[in-house]
C-alpha cells in the first residue's frame, strides 16, 4: 500500500481569497456589491460633508452657509472647543482639572506596569485618596482640617506611589520600601524595627506635606459652573467608583441566609432596576428637599450624583449575583471546612473567582453608565450633550446641531469602544486559567 | 496548638458565651437592620411631613381629579386642556406604550437581520453589520435621539414642500411631522373583526391537525401557506363583501399646514427611529450568540439524517437559539420601554414628560406623582418578568 499523502496546503492568493469570501455564489455577490455601495454612500458623505466641505474658520454659522450651504461649519465647534471640554469653567484655573486628570492616570498607570510589586494597594489607595485631593482640585475654596490631612495624605501616597513605580520599572522589580530601608542601612534590622522605620518615615513625609500645603489655597469654582466632558467624567467617574462596593454589599445582602437583610437588598435592588434613570433624577431632585431636613440645601449635582450611585449600585447588584451563582457551592464548603468565616471566606476565594467571570458584565455595566450620564442634562446640569446643544442656541451658531453632536457621538465612542476592547483583553489575559 | 486555646468554642463557658452562638448573631444582626431602616424611614417621614407643613401643601391623591390646563402634541384618546391629570396620566401611559410596543416590534425585527447579517458568510456584509453595532451601541441613546431629532427631523422642509412618500399623494412627511391616511371604522367593520379572529383561531387548528397527521402517518401538509392563505383571504372576502366599510381620510395641504389624517409629531418619528435603530444593534448581538451557541454537531447531525438547509434551520438550529436569544431579548424589551421615557428630552408627550414633569412642576405633589410614575413601570416591568418566567419554565432542558 502506498503511504498517505499529505494533505495539499492551499495557496490562498488574494483573487481565491475574494472568491471565497465575496463572490461565491450570485447572491453573495450582489450581497457584496450592496455593502460596497452602503460603504461607498456612508465615506463619500462623510467626505464631502465633513471633510471636503468642511469650513474650519467663521464668524458666524451665516459665513459658512454663503460659503457652502451643504458642507459642515467645524468653525463652531472650534470657537465653543474650551467649552465643551471645560464648561464655564474659569480659564485661569483650568489647569487644575488638567492636573487632577494627569495625577489619576500617573497614579493609574502603575497597575498597568509589568515589573511593579502591590497592584492592589494602588488601585485601593486610588479609590481611597485620589477623590479627596480631586475634589479639592476641581471645587478648591477655603480647606478645613479634614480635607488639608486628606489632602495631605493623597499627595504623600500619590508621591509614594510614583517612587515605588520608578524603583520597580529601573530597579527590576524592587518595592519603595526595600530601597529605603536599604538606604537607611536597616535591611537586616528585626521586622518589627523595619516596620516603624517605615510608619516614621511615612509620618514625617505626611507632616512635612501638611506643613509645606498648609498655605496653600485653591480659588473656589462653584459646581454650577462645572461642564461639559469634565462634568460627564466626574458624574460617571463617581458612579463607576461607587457601582462596585455598592453592588457587592446588595448582592451578598441578597443572597444572605439573614431574611430581613435579604428583603431589604431585594425590595431596594428590582425597585431601582424597574425604573429608568430619569425618573430617578427627577425624584431626586423633586423628593430629596422634601426628605431634607428644612434649611438644609442639597445642590443638584449632589442630588444626581447620589441617584446615579444608587442606580449604578442596583445593576452592579446583579452582575455580581450572577458572577457568584457561577462559583460552584464546593468552592464555599472547602473555604469553611479550612475554617475561613463568612468574610474570609467570600473575600479571598469566592470573590476573586466571580469577578473574573464578570469581567465583561461589569465593563458593560460601566459603559452603559457612562452613556447614561447624558440623562443629567435633561434636568439640566450642563454635561457635555447640553452643552452640545447649547452650541446650536448660542447667537451666531443657531441651528448648528449636526457637528456638535457628531464631536460628542466620537467623543463618546472613542471612551467606550477602549473600554470594550480593553474587557475582552482583559478577558482574554484573565479568563486563560479556564480554558485548557 | 495555641489557636484552640485562644478561640473559644461555640459552646464554650464563661458569661459571654453566647455571642459566638450563630442564632443569636444573626438576631442582632437582623434586629440592627431593622432599626436602621425604621430609623431612617422616620427620619425621612417626619422631615417630609415637616416639610409639606411648611410649604403649605397637601398631600393626598385627590388633585388627579383637578384641571391639568395644558395641552399636548400627541395623545391616543381624547382630550383637551380642560381635562384632569387623572386623564393626563392615562394620555401619558397610553403614549409610552404605544411608542415602546411599535419600537418592541421594529427593534426584534431589525435585530434579527442585523445578526444574521453578522454571521454571513459574506467577509464585506458581516463587517458592514459589525460597524453598524459598534457605532450604535458606543454612543449614548440619548445622543442619538437629540441627534435624530434635531438634526433630521425638525430639519425637513416646511409644509409646502412636503416630501410625498411613495408619490401616491396619501401620505407626506415634512417638519411638521408624518402626516398618514386615517382610518375611519364604520359600523359593519366587525364583521371583519370577527373574520381575523375566525381565521387565526382556524390556522392554530390547521397546524395542530397537520401536526397529528405528521406524527401518525409522516405525511407533511403545507401549513405556511394554507395558513398564509387563509390569515389573509378570510378577513379580505369578508371585508369586501360587507362593502369596504373602511372610511380613509386622506391628509390635505390647506393654507400652510395639512388637514386631516393621521399626524405624528416629528418628536414621535425621531423617539421611535432613535429607540429602534439603538436596540436594535443590542438585538443583533443577542442573535448572533443565540444561533452561535447552537453546537455546529447539531447542523452536520441534521444534514447526517437528511434534512436540507432551510428544514435544519427551522427545525433545528432556530428552536434551539430561540432559547438562549428569548431571555436577554425580553430584558431588552423592558429596556425599550424603559429608555422611551427619553422622550421628555425632546417633547413627546410620555408619561414621564407629561405627568413626571409637566403636570408635577404645576401641581407640586411630588410623592404621589413620583409613586404613580413608577408604579407604571414597576407594573410593565413585572410582567415582563411574569411573561420571561413562564417561557424559561416552559423551554427548559429537561435534566435528569
Amino acid at each position: 500500500m502506498a503511504a498517505a499523502l499529505p494533505p495539499r496546503t492551499p495557496r490562498l492568493g488574494p483573487v481565491r481569497w475574494l472568491r471565497d469570501n465575496l463572490f461565491s455564489s450570485w447572491t453573495n455577490a450582489i450581497l457584496t456589491v450592496v455593502s460596497l455601495l452602503i460603504i461607498y454612500w456612508a465615506v463619500s458623505g462623510i467626505w464631502e460633508w465633513g471633510i471636503a466641505g468642511g469650513m474650519w474658520t467663521a464668524e458666524n454659522r451665516r459665513e459658512c452657509l454663503d460659503a457652502n450651504p451643504d458642507g459642515a461649519c467645524w468653525a463652531g465647534v472650534v470657537v465653543w472647543f474650551n467649552t465643551i471640554l471645560y464648561g464655564s469653567y474659569p480659564d485661569a484655573e483650568q489647569w487644575r482639572i488638567d492636573l487632577g486628570f494627569i495625577v489619576l492616570a500617573l497614579w493609574m498607570a502603575p497597575i498597568w506596569l509589568p515589573r511593579v510589586k502591590g497592584k492592589t494597594l494602588i488601585g485601593l489607595s486610588t479609590v481611597a485618596f485620589y477623590p479627596f485631593l480631586a475634589g479639592y482640585l476641581f471645587a478648591g475654596g477655603e480647606k478645613g482640617l479634614f480635607m488639608q490631612a486628606m489632602v495631605s495624605a493623597a499627595i504623600v501616597c500619590f508621591l509614594y506611589n510614583s517612587a515605588h513605580a520608578l524603583i520597580g520599572v529601573f530597579a527590576g522589580g524592587r518595592t519603595l520600601a526595600a530601597v529605603l530601608l536599604q538606604t537607611a542601612g536597616l535591611h537586616a534590622a528585626p521586622e518589627k524595627t523595619q516596620r516603624n522605620a517605615l510608619l516614621a518615615f511615612l509620618a514625617a513625609s505626611f507632616l512635612a506635606v501638611f506643613l509645606l500645603q498648609t498655605g496653600w489655597t485653591a480659588a473656589e469654582v462653584s459646581w454650577t459652573k462645572w461642564g461639559g466632558l469634565f462634568l460627564t467624567l466626574v458624574i460617571s467617574g463617581i458612579g463607576i467608583t461607587f457601582a462596585l462596593p455598592g453592588g457587592i454589599i446588595l448582592a451578598l445582602g441578597r443572597r444572605s441566609k439573614l431574611p430581613i437583610i435579604r428583603v431589604v437588598c431585594v425590595g431596594f435592588i428590582e425597585i431601582f432596576r424597574s425604573v429608568p434613570l430619569i425618573t430617578i433624577l427627577f425624584m431626586a431632585t423633586t423628593m430629596f428637599p422634601l426628605f431634607l431636613p428644612e434649611g438644609f440645601v442639597l445642590n443638584k449635582l449632589v442630588q444626581v450624583i447620589v441617584a446615579v450611585c444608587l442606580f449604578s449600585a442596583c445593576y452592579m447588584a446583579e452582575i455580581v449575583r450572577g458572577g457568584l451563582q457561577a462559583i460552584p457551592k464546593g468552592q464555599i464548603e472547602a473555604a469553611q471546612a479550612v475554617g475561613l468565616g463568612y468574610w474570609k471566606a467570600m473575600g479571598l476565594i469566592v470573590m476573586p473567582q466571580a469577578l473574573k467571570f464578570m469581567i465583561p458584565n461589569i465593563v458593560g455595566n460601566l459603559i452603559g453608565l457612562l452613556k447614561d450620564t447624558t440623562l443629567v442634562s435633561i434636568i439640566g446640569l450642563f454635561d457635555l450633550l447640553n452643552i452640545l446643544q447649547a452650541v446650536s442656541r448660542d447667537v451666531p451658531w443657531r441651528g448648528l446641531h449636526k457637528e456638535p453632536l457628531f464631536l460628542g457621538a466620537t467623543i463618546f465612542f472613542v471612551l467606550c469602544y477602549a473600554m470594550s476592547r480593553y474587557s475582552r483583553h482583559l478577558e482574554r489575559t484573565l479568563g486563560g486559567g479556564q480554558q485548557r | 496548638m495555641a489557636s484552640a486555646a485562644d478561640r473559644p468554642d461555640r459552646g464554650g463557658d464563661g458569661p459571654f458565651a453566647f455571642i459566638y452562638n450563630e442564632n443569636v448573631r444573626n438576631i442582632f444582626y437582623q434586629a440592627l437592620t431593622f432599626a436602621l431602616i425604621a430609623l431612617v424611614v422616620w427620619y425621612l417621614f417626619t422631615n417630609t411631613a415637616a416639610n409639606l407643613e411648611a410649604r403649605g401643601m397637601s398631600s393626598g391623591f385627590g388633585f388627579l381629579w383637578k384641571t391639568a390646563g395644558f395641552e399636548t402634541d400627541f395623545k391616543l384618546v381624547s382630550y383637551s386642556a380642560g381635562d384632569t391629570y387623572g386623564r393626563i396620566y392615562v394620555v401619558g401611559l397610553l403614549n409610552t406604550l404605544f411608542v415602546a410596543v411599535f419600537s418592541i416590534v421594529c427593534t426584534t425585527l431589525l435585530g434579527f437581520v442585523i445578526g444574521i447579517m453578522r454571521l454571513s458568510s459574506n467577509w464585506l456584509l458581516s463587517r458592514v453589520a459589525g460597524a453598524y453595532v459598534e457605532i450604535l451601541r458606543n454612543t449614548p441613546l440619548l445622543l442619538q435621539i437629540v441627534f435624530w431629532y434635531l438634526a433630521v427631523f425638525t430639519l425637513l422642509p416646511r409644509p409646502k414642500q412636503s416630501v410625498d412618500l411613495g408619490g401616491l399623494g396619501i401620505s407626506y412627511l415634512n417638519n411638521r411631522g408624518l402626516y398618514l391616511p386615517d382610518a375611519q371604522p364604520e359600523p359593519l367593520l366587525w364583521f371583519t373583526g370577527v373574520a381575523i379572529l375566525l381565521a387565526v383561531a382556524g390556522a392554530v387548528w390547521l397546524k395542530r391537525w397537520a401536526q397529528a397527521r405528521q406524527d401518525a402517518t409522516g405525511e407533511q401538509f403545507p401549513v405556511f401557506w394554507t395558513s398564509a392563505a387563509l390569515l389573509v383571504g378570510l378577513p379580505a372576502a369578508v371585508y369586501l363583501a360587507t362593502g369596504a366599510p373602511l372610511d380613509w381620510s386622506i391628509p390635505e395641504l390647506r393654507g400652510f399646514n395639512f388637514q386631516d389624517g393621521l399626524r405624528l409629531p416629528p418628536a414621535l418619528l425621531a423617539l421611535a427611529v432613535a429607540l429602534i435603530i439603538y436596540h436594535s444593534a443590542y438585538m443583533g448581538e443577542m442573535v448572533r450568540a443565540g444561533i452561535q451557541s447552537v453546537a455546529r454537531g447539531q447542523t452536520e447531525a441534521a444534514y447526517a439524517v437528511g434534512l436540507r438547509h432551510g428544514p435544519t434551520l427551522r427545525l433545528v438550529i432556530i428552536p434551539q437559539a430561540m432559547r438562549a436569544i428569548v431571555p436577554p431579548m425580553i430584558s431588552l424589551w423592558m429596556n425599550v420601554v424603559k429608555n422611551s421615557s427619553l422622550a421628555v428630552a425632546i417633547g413627546y408627550p410620555d408619561i414621564v414628560s407629561v405627568f413626571m414633569q409637566t403636570a408635577l412642576n404645576q401641581s407640586g405633589y411630588a410623592i404621589e406623582i413620583v409613586a404613580m410614575t413608577m408604579l407604571f413601570y414597576m407594573t410593565v416591568s413585572l410582567l415582563i418578568s411574569f411573561a420571561l418566567n413562564i417561557y424559561n419554565k416552559r423551554v427548559q432542558l429537561v435534566e435528569r
